[in-house]
């Protein structure tokens, strides 16, 4: 049995993200989808990937999600529609879930893919040897510019790719340059 | 430098030239043709450079690529006929850029142009220092793509579109035999090599002789031999500069020279077959010429004929005597055209020797060297021409091939009746046209190249050679022009005399009867007629008519049947029509969710295939 | 903390996972299917940096980092397309936008 903090934030993440699947207003769906990146964030804690948590509440819950919302805003079209809530489709989707999820855990705990010692075990004692998994951003940055350099460089130029996208994106078709 | 660094400066400069203009220069037409003249100049001094500076065999070779035990590559060979033709090409080419400054001086695309006599001095250039048949090969389509992109200069007007396709197609055909007979060659000796080729002894037996057989067909379709020489006159829709420098001077004699160059490969009865279909377009092309009343078709049929001419030394086993003549037409053929070219532009464009007349007065300079070039042409003894080409006629004297003899007394006699009528017609008499009357003397830039060409290498390169040619270039035409000197009495020297003075004199006075119109025309319209009439051109047009557009009519109904009908509708159409009604009534709905759904589907079936395994 | 083992975090993070994949077959407004495809993106990484916790190694964890850059990347891209398609066509409901049929 896992520990309680485990479970609590597991079910609120779970919570988050049924709240953002199954609202009809865009608005609620967002708030949902912060909650759970939050959650997931506390789950990077909890796995003392404590960088990586940071990382996630700052990009995602941060950066992202107020895109957005101003998106959202910026649309003004977030009801699906004027009529009932769709029960029968809401009804759907839930056996789709429970499909999917039945398969999940099937996967993770009978199918045999993720060997059951590795599977059933608790997380190996922390070391502060720079080689393995290590809680400090210093083994981050060490690995960012030494084995990883490339991908690294490389992902700075997409974010440029992006921003140049993004600007001939948003131009107004009509008007020229 | 050293003269591998010397030889890679001619070979790319062109090259880079060419780049140059056309990518940077198209809309600089006046810097463009500066620009392309000073390049060609450069190349000029630098193979001058060349040629006095080394007097040996000069071989470089990198290998390029390996298959088994074929070895290709890149390499220059630089023998006696190459000095001679490399001196020729550049220092020809150089003039012939400096005259078209002036003469396309109001063209709105000159930078195109000039760009494409660029890349048509990198393409011969490569032909003339190639040291294996794949080199060769591959500039000697350069050369063909350079000539049908001048030829097409004005590719606005049908005519010269037409040209230009009629040139490149016939080339093809003719280029079609050069790479079986390459392909041919390296199986049977295993090389392409022209040093490696010459060491092995020519075999015997029939393989060898379809090796010439096959590359004969590209000296035929490059040189305009027959059966492949009716693109030549037609070629004469590019701009003058053109067909002197492309279509008298150097690009038609790259066949001759490649000829010569690999002659070594043809077996006596291949020799045979062009001694004779030489001499005999010789001696028809220049009776041809006298019924054109285009000046510059006029001047293509003598190319023919000389072509003939040389193709004829080739055939008796005198490749230096072809090589040799190659080099002095040269001279006074680009003359003539450029001379040709300065009278069309003195009078507005026009081209039609009876509209002409009278021009030697207000040509003077024109004139002179018209005439002296002509009187080369004729083989006025001590003139260039006499040189080179009596000593062909002596030597089928010599060699005891009489048939040959008396096509190419026939040919000198020919050449001296056109030669009178082109004088008597344009430069004697009175002007028959408004814009003859008005006609005017050209440019510095055009009168520069004519005369040093006309004046110095016309008349003087033969006597002169050793002033006016580079030392080196000489070795293969010391011996020939020793011998001639003293065999004033030999049997060529007669029929040569004989030829000039009925024939030059006869056709003077002939076309000075009626001013304004063709004398023969008049006299005997039937001769006039027959020998207008394109006899070649009405085989092909036949043969294409009657043969290949049914064979391709039948085909084509083939196609259509079973291609495009059984295999294509019924078959493939079919299948992809079922497949398509199906797929599309399955997943192309339109609706991205749809496709959500199936990359799903798509991923669990991945998932449980992994898992599976 | 002791008793939490591997296949509860592969759990969670294959039920985000799954709920991502239901929104994003289910939903209509682009908006929420984007959402929802970030959902699944961000249950990925938490396998990851699972999986990367207990293999003892960092470089899961690296491959989180370069999944969090691209999806920043990918976001404003995919909403300027968005705010594109708006302005185009007047909607961001999927079932009205089947061009691609016609």
């Amino acid at each position: 049995m896992p520990d309680g903090l485990f479970i609590f934030f597991a079910a609120l993440t779970l919570g988050a993200a049924a709240l953002l699947v199954m609202s009809r207003n865009a608005v609620t769906s967002a708030m949902g989808m912060i909650l759970a990146l939050v959650g997931v964030a506390v789950d990077f804690f909890l796995l003392d990937a404590y960088f990586l948590g940071v990382l996630q509440v700052l990009v995602y819950a941060g950066a992202v999600m107020v895109l957005f919302l101003f998106v959202i805003m910026l649309l003004s079209d977030t009801a699906e529609s004027p009529s009932a809530y769709p029960w029968k489709k809401a009804a759907g989707g839930l056996a789709l879930f429970f499909l999917l999820a039945a398969g999940v855990l099937w996967l993770f705990y009978w199918s045999g893919a993720v060997p059951q010692t590795l599977a059933g075990n608790t997380p190996p004692e922390l070391s502060i040897d720079p080689a393995t998994f290590t809680t400090s951003a210093k083994s981050f940055g060490r690995l960012l510019y030494t084995k990883y350099l490339l991908p690294l460089e490389i992902s700075g130029f997409l974010l440029l790719v992006a921003l140049v996208g993004v600007v001939s994106l948003s131009k107004d078709p009509t008007t020229k340059a | 430098m050293d003269s591998i660094q010397l030889l890679h400066w001619i070979l790319f400069l062109p090259l880079g030239a060419a780049a140059f203009s056309a990518l940077c220069l198209r809309r600089l037409g006046g810097f463009a043709a500066w620009f392309s003249t000073a390049t060609a100049f450069t190349i000029a001094t630098l193979a001058l450079v060349l040629l006095i500076k080394t007097d040996d065999t000069i071989s470089w070779h990198i290998e390029l690529a390996k298959f088994g035990n074929v070895s290709l590559g890149f390499g220059y060979l630089i023998d006696a006929n190459a000095r001679l033709m490399l001196f020729v090409v550049s220092f020809v080419a150089a003039w012939i850029h400096l005259f078209s400054v002036g003469y396309m001086h109001e063209d709105s695309a000159r930078g195109r142009f000039f760009a494409g006599l660029s890349i048509f001095m990198f393409s011969i250039l490569g032909i003339v220092i190639a040291d294996n048949l794949l080199m060769t090969f591959i500039f000697w389509e350069l050369v063909g793509f350079s000539s049908y992109m001048l030829i097409a200069h004005y590719f606005d007007k049908d005519f010269a579109a037409a040209a230009s396709k009629k040139a490149f197609i016939t080339n093809r055909i003719g280029d079609l035999g050069f790479i079986l007979g390459i392909a041919l060659c390296l199986n049977l000796y295993g090389t392409l090599n022209f040093a490696e080729l010459a060491s092995v002894a020519p075999l015997k037996g029939a393989v060898p002789i379809a090796v010439g057989l096959l590359l004969m067909c590209g000296f035929l379709g490059k040189s305009a031999q027959f059966p492949l020489h009716v693109w030549l006159t037609d070629a004469m829709a590019g701009p003058t500069p053109v067909s002197a420098l492309i279509h008298a001077a150097t690009m038609v004699a790259a066949g001759v020279y490649f000829m010569a160059r690999v002659s070594f490969l043809l077996a006596p009865e291949v020799l045979q077959w062009i001694a004779i279909s030489g001499a005999g377009m010789a001696a028809l092309a220049g009776l041809c010429a006298l019924a054109q009343t285009d000046i510059k078709k006029s001047l293509a049929y003598s190319t023919l004929a000389h072509l003939g001419i040389m193709g004829c030394a080739l055939g008796l086993g005198h490749p230096e005597l072809a090589v040799l003549h190659m080099a002095m037409h040269a001279f006074f053929k680009a003359t003539l055209f450029l001379g040709a070219g300065s009278v069309i532009h003195g009078c507005h464009h026009e081209q039609d020797m009876l509209k002409m007349g009278g021009l030697l007065k207000k040509m003077p300079l024109t004139a002179a060297t018209f005439i002296a070039a002509t009187l080369s042409n004729c083989a006025l003894p001590f003139f260039a021409g006499w040189y080179s080409k009596d000593a062909i006629i002596e030597a089928a004297w010599h060699d005891e091939k009489f048939v040959v003899f008396s096509f190419l007394a026939l040919a000198a006699f020919a050449t001296c009746l056109y030669s009178g009528r082109m004088i008597r017609l344009v430069f004697l008499g009175t002007a028959n046209s408004e814009d003859a009357s008005h006609a005017h003397e050209s440019p510095w830039t055009m009168t520069l190249p004519i005369a040093i060409l006309g004046l110095g290498y016309s008349i003087a390169a033969g006597f002169g050679a050793h002033y006016l040619l580079p030392a080196s270039a000489l070795q293969i035409i010391n011996e020939p022009l020793h011998e001639m000197a003293f065999h004033l009495t030999a049997p060529a020297t007669i029929v040569g005399l004989v030829a000039l003075s009925f024939g030059l004199l006869g056709s003077l006075k002939f076309y000075g009867l009626l001013p304004g119109r063709d004398s023969l025309q008049v006299f005997s319209p039937r001769t006039y007629h027959l020998l207008e009439n394109r006899w070649m051109d009405n085989v092909y047009q036949w043969f294409i008519d009657n043969v290949v557009r049914r064979v391709s009519e039948f085909i084509a109904f083939l196609d259509l049947l079973l291609i495009n009908g059984v295999a294509v509708r019924w078959i493939v159409g079919g299948f992809t029509a079922a497949l398509g009604h199906l797929t599309g009534a399955l997943f192309h709905r339109g609706q991205a969710r749809g496709y959500a759904l199936w990359i799903t589907i798509g991923s669990l079936l991945l998932i449980w295939f992994l898992l599976a395994r | 903390m002791e008793h939490t083992t591997l296949a509860h975090h592969l759990t969670l993070a294959g039920l985000l996972f799954v709920a991502g994949l239901s929104g994003v077959l289910l939903r209509r407004n682009l908006l929420v299917v984007y959402m929802c495809l970030e959902l699944m993106l961000t249950a990925s990484t938490l396998a990851l940096v699972a999986f990367s916790r207990f293999n003892q190694t960092m470089d899961g964890a690296i491959l989180v980092f370069f999944v969090i850059t691209v999806a920043a990347a990918e976001v404003a891209v995919g909403l300027a397309l968005i705010v594109a398609l708006f302005r185009r066509r007047g909607t961001v409901q999927s079932n009205e936008l089947n061009t691609l049929c016609d």
